[in-house]
């Protein structure tokens, strides 16, 4: 388990570097894409711990709901860019809404071991 | 499908995608310009669409013009030219300019007095003789004729001075030289006409001589 949340950190910490480091800058067109990507990320990350905490973590549920929800949240707003509605909108509140329901559940799990 | 490979390593991979992902994101939404709203953005864009076109549109207005301006240069260079061509035309007629072509020669000359029948005084080649011969000559058809190197032109006057006669106010002295340009077949008949000029010059006694010339030279009229 902690080992786990170790792992975690230590990619985390990685990736950012080479983000930063690498040479190539995404074009501000992508931006938006890129952003929505992001937060379906995350959100699978959280879904990943809280899974973790439930003991029901299994690998290939979390890679790969991690890269599709990412390409859905991007593809999402792309299409609505092209069909002129804010559609990332969906795919904002959708995850939004998911990642503080993950927080919440894993906040209480987690108190839940302290005071046992 | 991973379920076989060790849970560590693919928790690593998808966290150190979110990072770089997000480290990306980060980058780039610190590199766009702060305070520019999506809508705003969009507005400018349009606003720039519309300024292109009306560029667009004042660009072919450009070319018309142009085109326009070189049409009006164009007729403004041949009007020149036709004004060019009505000077020099007039230059000639009014005999400010130095002309050549095939023509007729008078030479005209008073009377050796032992020969002459008439008195002295009366045989003297007189202005209204000279007149008479230039008045003939535009009558046939001369362009341009000139006294002893003395251009006639509209002002010009022959009259008696003294003894002498002035044309273009010089004096001007025996033999006279009437050079005039025109065909010369048909100046040369004009005079020669029985009962005509110079039938009546020799009457008079006066020596007269005409040729006709493939080549004359009448210079301009230069005022004193």
């Amino acid at each position: 388990m902690w080992m786990g949340i170790f792992l975690a950190a230590a990619g985390l910490a990685i990736g950012i570097l080479i983000g930063f480091n690498i040479p190539v800058i995404l074009p501000q067109d992508y931006a938006k894409y890129m952003s929505v990507a992001v937060l379906a990320a995350l959100d699978s990350v959280f879904g990943g711990i809280r899974a973790a905490m439930e003991d029901k973590f299994d690998q290939g549920i979390f890679v790969s709901g991690f890269f599709s929800n990412a390409l859905l949240a991007a593809g999402l707003t792309y299409i609505g860019d092209r069909l002129g509605i804010d559609l990332y909108m969906a795919a904002v509140v959708a995850f939004g809404v998911r990642l503080f329901q993950n927080l919440a559940i894993i906040r209480r799990y987690i108190l839940k071991k302290k005071f046992k | 499908m991973f379920s076989k490979s060790p849970v560590h390593i693919s928790i690593m991979l998808v966290t150190a995608i979110m990072g770089l992902m997000m480290a990306l994101q980060f980058r780039v939404v610190n590199q766009m310009p702060a305070g520019i709203p999506t809508d705003r953005a969009k507005e400018i864009i349009a606003e720039l669409k519309q300024v292109n076109r009306e560029k667009e549109n004042l660009t072919r207005e450009i070319g018309d013009l142009e085109y326009k301006l070189e049409q009006l240069n164009r007729g403004k260079s041949e009007a020149m030219l036709a004004l060019e061509s009505e000077l020099k035309k007039v230059r000639m007629s009014a005999g400010l300019v130095t002309v050549n072509g095939p023509g007729v020669e008078v030479v005209l000359d008073n009377p050796e007095l032992q020969e002459s029948q008439v008195p002295p005084e009366l045989s003297v080649i007189q202005d209204q003789d000279l007149l008479s011969l230039v008045n003939e000559l535009w009558g046939a058809g001369a362009e341009a004729i000139s006294i002893n190197g003395q251009r006639i032109v509209a002002t010009s006057e022959i009259r008696l001075a003294a003894p002498f006669i002035n044309i273009n106010t010089t004096r001007v002295v025996p033999p006279y030289q009437v050079l005039a340009i025109g065909n010369p077949e048909t100046l040369a008949e004009n005079l020669e006409l029985p009962g005509g000029l110079l039938e009546y010059f020799r009457d008079m006694g006066f020596q007269v001589t005409v040729e006709k010339h493939d080549e004359l030279t009448i210079p301009a009229y230069s005022p004193r």
